[in-house]
């Protein structure tokens, strides 16, 4: 187990590599840059002059590439070309706000999700099944752009409500927090409930049929104590695979809907430095991201061996 | 695992039975049904549209919804029923395209992965992880900045984001194959790669790999409308539903009809496909995990 | 019990009054874009230049009808063409408490004018042709130029030459993105990215009468979602957005603020491409447009047929209702096409990106064209891609909004002057170069007047940009909110302002 683990840890070496040279080629390749950006209309030829030599991107790829992941190696991730504010401190703190709305909507997606999921198999081929399968997928189905914008205009129109714009940290004050995070967290949760419910489902058909439950219905033990104990637990491989999945999905997904409800998270960092050509901040949140996601599916597949004692890594 | 898959590949090289079975399902059926009427409508859509979907005109500006403009008119006066109708071509070829892009490839990829093994195998792998660890929808956009933005580049963008999945699905269904004495007979009667590759492992990898695309489908048409809503989707004057409804949003409240018909047709194209997607699973085998 | 009961209820009630009573004044404010910093020398943005205009000032200021009033100087003098003395207001102090002095602005243009910070101010436009700047005494520094220029009062209104803490600047390493070292009414307060900009009341501030205690700045980057902010009263006042107008008039609670801009929108022709170098297919297109309709569509209507002088630059302004080119011809543009040898017409490419009314003026345009046989493929380009068209001047047609300044140098010279720096159709005609540099080498102003008017008048013959709208600016409050009064110099003065409980 403890080579597995060192043996996947070296893995990330060579893909965070890759993902680093990868990046940074397709930032030089984006037309447009930064230096556009700041200068805009008052742009001359000396002006712009200056400004590549301060930011240091006059000096050849090379250089670039070699100066910015030695960096990254001492863990420095530079400074954003834009504000100078530096950029890892600022890529742990959005990614602390951007987990907290993961967890927050994988919650929203399970609420949904687990009992719906349950019902439908329970009932599986009748009229209730299908109808709680089409709801979990109505879910997926709305863009969530749509779905905000909607939330948003409904509560203000029928309640005169508006969630608290100021952000405010959960260590701050958990309450007004969770006030903020509540409806992004539906929306997003919303939309992940369909796949969450489809995998409890075909998780518990599967173990429904096998003899063991059998054997312990024979017992006669009450069919929920015999759902919820056994079944269950058999149930979570596949959930806990599609919650490894969906939280690197959500990392980036979020970006739509952090930018409606003005929640500072790493999506928007990093879509705000595609935009603006801010090198920095596009390489090291890619990188940050590539990172947790990588770390976050060798959990997952640790957290698999624990479940279920026959799995094993070599 | 593994005798349960060969089953669903035999099974769904019997399409016939496959397609009766789906048919007799409720929800496959409505899945189908929905689809049909998307796709008779692109076909059709020069038959069924009743204007000039690029024609502006300021007088009929924003008019709710009537005799003349059955889903009334955006800001520009245009005919709303009529950009639907056309917009359900763009939104099918970006669909397809997009997902025959991530497909072939993913496939190609999948099936090199799980049948050649080692380098090869851990090269590609190392690939599909680089480009999954990436965001899928900041992905696209970086993918659309580099190459602008354009209806071509928009399918290439969604398409090259989908390949890791399709890569997986098939390169675990190939595994799964391979382990099967019936690829070790197939190697003794002395059959080359290339068409064990073929006639064996291929239509063992069919099923999960149907379910993907059906899944893949809907998830690049809602991508495209993401991509809309930040400013990097199917340009305008196309009308493809995902930049109907994004531009709709500033008139959500004034002329609502902007708003809801776009959605209601995103939501009735990727419900059916995810419809279908589910009942196809069902049908496969209820106990396929994706 | 009940009464100690009640006494009790009376007690926090009167407690809580109290306390309402003593909170703060506090403007809340829903911005559309993220800030990129706080350095007023570097950061040109608009969404900066809101929240910058709380922290710093200038020498000078500029009113409604564009004269100059004035700030930081109390008063100046010109002794000749190319000396400015001005003497300053005593007793201003920066935000670490010092006081302002000669020796300050001296320093600021310093700073401007220094090889390798490449500020925004160190071009011809701005403090370009500054020699030699020195500090008389304490309150009072003398600027003493190259060559006549006479923009340059009006130019140092600008942000980009805004008076500078020297301190300020050192401690925090060479740049005030982050710090506030400014002499403006307010300092800067916490910045959250992506969420909130908060500015506190500057207890030392020279001028009497501040009365809010803080302004918030939220970053609302849906209009509908800002709009509902409002309604709601999470906000005071947003950036306001045409689409939105009829819903602000229906709301009960909002003010609507209507200012006309100093920008106007533009079809932009290359004249490189062949069929532009004639001028009668550049007038056939101008009279192709329906420009009443373009801003019906693509503005909501509101904005109005401008030329590239707008309405809202005063005297400076030349009036286009009436020109000859701007009232729409089909048959008059075809002919014209026909004599140029375009009957058939032709194709080209129209860039369009950056705003949503820039945008929707291309979708009109493509149609009103077509009219006259031309057909127009519209290339929405993502910002950043736009902005570099635009400079490498990549592109057959082009729909942008430029601002026409504070001075007519920059309206005209700038953009249509052989060398000026944003004339992107590469136009180029001897007698409005030279009617350009006879209007900034003179101060008189009824001169000046007489040049620009003529050069107006040829370029707007000569359609090297083809002009048709000046959008108004929106700014949607509480009714709430008083005392104040935006215009197109400046919308977020708010050291008059008060919310009225």
């Amino acid at each position: 187990m403890k080579n597995y683990i060192i043996r996947r840890v070296l893995m990330l070496v060579p893909i965070l590599l890759g993902i680093s040279i990868a990046i940074f080629l397709i930032m030089q390749l984006i037309p447009g840059d930064v230096v556009s950006g700041i200068l805009g209309i008052e742009e001359t030829p000396e002006l712009r002059a200056m400004w590549e030599k301060k930011l240091g991107i006059d000096r050849p790829l090379v250089t670039q590439y070699l100066s910015w992941i030695g960096g990254v190696v001492r863990g420095d991730f530079g400074e954003s070309f834009r504000t100078g504010a530096k950029v890892f401190p600022e890529i742990l703190w959005r990614f602390s706000i951007s987990a907290e709305l993961a967890i927050l909507a994988c919650v929203v997606a399970w609420l949904i999700a687990f009992p719906l999921g349950i019902l439908s198999a329970l009932k599986r081929n009748s009229v209730i099944d299908r109808n709680v399968r089409v709801l979990a997928l109505l879910g997926v189905s709305v863009p969530g752009f749509a779905f905000a914008t909607l939330l948003i205009l409904f509560m203000a129109l029928v309640f005169g409500y508006y969630p608290p714009i100021k952000y405010v940290s959960l260590l701050e004050n958990p309450l007004k927090n969770l006030e903020i995070m509540i409806f992004p967290a539906i929306v997003l949760g919303s939309s992940m409930a369909g796949s969450v419910m489809r995998m409890t489902r075909s998780s518990l058909l599967e173990v429904l049929r096998q003899d063991f439950i059998k054997a312990v219905r024979a017992t006669g033990a009450p069919e929920r104590v015999t759902i919820m104990r056994h079944a269950f637990r058999n149930a979570s491989i596949p959930i806990v695979t599609l919650v490894g999945m969906q939280i690197g999905i959500l990392m980036g997904g979020t970006v739509v809907i952090e930018q409606i409800f003005s929640i500072p998270g790493l999506g928007q960092y990093l879509l705000t430095g595609i935009f603006q050509r801010d090198f920095p901040i596009v390489q090291g949140t890619v990188l940050f991201m590539a990172v947790i996601y990588v770390l976050i599916n060798l959990l997952v597949d640790i957290l698999y061996t624990y479940i279920d004692p026959r799995i094993t890594y070599s | 695992m593994t005798s349960k898959e060969h089953i669903i590949g035999r099974r769904l090289s019997r399409g016939d039975g496959l397609l009766k079975q789906l048919w007799q399902d409720p929800l496959g059926r409505a899945g189908f049904l929905g689809i049909a009427l998307i796709i008779l409508l692109a076909v059709f859509a020069p038959l069924i549209a009743r204007y000039d979907v690029a024609q502006i005109n300021a007088r009929s500006r924003l008019a709710a919804p009537s005799i003349t403009y059955w889903f009334g008119t955006d800001n520009f006066g245009r005919d709303i029923f009529s950009r639907i109708i056309y917009g359900a071509r763009v939104s099918l070829i970006v669909g397809l395209v997009s997902v025959g892009i991530a497909a072939g490839i993913g496939y190609l990829f999948g099936l090199a992965a799980g049948y050649f093994e080692g380098r090869v195998e851990s090269a590609i792998m190392m690939l599909m992880d680089i480009i999954f660890a990436f965001p899928s929808i900041l992905l696209a956009l970086l993918i659309v900045a580099v190459l602008g933005t354009s209806v071509v580049n928009t399918m290439i963008a969604i398409g090259i984001v989908n390949i890791p999945v399709f890569a997986r699905t098939v390169r675990a269904s190939v595994k799964a194959v391979k382990g099967t004495d019936y690829i070790a007979n197939a190697r003794s009667v002395g059959l080359k790669n290339g068409a064990i590759l073929l006639r064996h492992i291929t239509p063992n990898a069919l099923a999960p790999f149907t379910v993907q695309a059906t899944l893949a489908l809907s998830g690049a048409i809602l991508t495209e409308a993401t991509m809309s809503f930040l400013g990097l989707g199917i340009q305008p004057p196309s009308p493809s539903w995902g930049s109907m409804l994004s531009e709709a949003r500033t008139y959500m409240e004034i002329a609502p009809w902007m708003v809801v018909f776009p959605a209601l047709f995103i939501i009735l194209t990727i419900l059916s496909f995810n419809i279908l997607g589910d009942a196809l699973r069902d049908a496969l085998d209820p106990k396929l995990k994706l | 019990m009940k009464k100690t009961l009640s006494v009790l209820l009376a007690l926090l009630m009167m407690l809580s009054l109290t306390a309402l009573a003593q909170e703060p004044m506090v403007l809340k404010y829903g911005t559309d874009a993220e800030p990129i910093g706080f350095d007023p020398h570097t950061v040109p943005a608009l969404a900066s230049t809101r929240i910058m205009l709380q922290m710093y000032e200038t020498l000078v200021d500029m009113d409604e009808d564009m004269n100059v009033i004035p700030r930081l100087a109390e008063s100046w003098e010109q002794p000749d063409d190319l000396t400015y003395i001005f003497h300053l207001r005593e007793g201003v102090k920066f935000h670490s408490g010092r006081e302002m002095k000669a020796e300050d602005v001296k320093y600021s243009f310093e700073r401007i004018l220094s090889p390798d910070l490449g500020a925004l101010g160190n071009s011809a436009s701005y403090a370009g042709y500054i020699k030699e700047i020195e500090v008389v005494d304490e309150y009072t520094v003398k600027f003493v130029l190259e060559q006549i220029n006479a923009p340059f009062l009006s130019a140092l209104s600008s942000t980009y030459l805004a008076i500078v803490d020297k301190e300020a600047v050192e401690k925090n390493g060479g740049n005030l993105l982050q710090a506030s070292g400014g002499t403006g009414p307010f300092t800067l307060g916490e910045w959250v990215p992506d969420n909130s900009v908060t500015v506190n009341r500057f207890a030392d501030y020279w001028q009497e009468g501040v009365q809010f205690e803080r302004i918030e700045f939220y970053v609302i980057t849906d209009p509908s979602a800002r709009m509902s902010a409002l309604r709601t009263g999470e906000v005071d006042l947003i950036v306001g957005d045409s689409a939105m107008l009829t819903l602000a008039e229906n709301a009960n609670n909002v003010e609507i603020y209507k200012v006309r801009s100093r920008n106007y929108t533009t079809l932009c022709l290359n004249l490189n491409k062949e069929e532009f170098k004639d001028v009668r297919v550049r007038q056939a297109i101008s009279l192709a447009l329906n420009r009443q309709e373009i801003i019906d569509l693509a503005f909501n209507g509101e904005a109005e047929i401008s030329g590239f002088a707008p309405a809202s630059m005063g005297h400076w302004a030349v009036d286009v209702l009436n020109h000859p080119l701007y009232q729409q011809d089909i048959e008059k543009a075809k002919e014209l096409m026909k004599e140029a040898g375009y009957e058939n017409g032709f194709t080209v490419t129209c860039t369009v990106g950056l705003l949503d009314n820039i945008r929707n003026s291309g979708t009109v345009i493509q149609q009103q064209l077509a009219a006259i046989g031309i057909t127009v493929e519209v290339q929405n380009k993502e910002n950043a891609q736009y902005v570099d068209d635009w400079k490498a001047h990549n592109f057959e047609l082009m729909v942008c909004q430029n601002g026409a300044g504070t001075d007519p140098n920059r309206a005209v010279a700038f953009f249509f002057s052989t060398t000026g720096s944003a004339n992107i159709a590469e136009y180029s005609n001897p007698r409005v170069d030279e009617l350009c540099e006879l209007a900034a080498g003179t101060s008189n102003v009824d001169k000046r007047r007489e040049y620009y008017h003529e050069a107006i008048n040829i370029i707007l013959d000569e359609c090297p940009n083809v002009t048709f709208a000046s959008p108004y600016d929106y700014i949607y409050a509480s009714t709430s909110l008083k005392g104040y009064a935006p215009n197109a110099t400046n919308m977020v003065d708010f050291r008059a302002a008060y919310i009225e409980k």
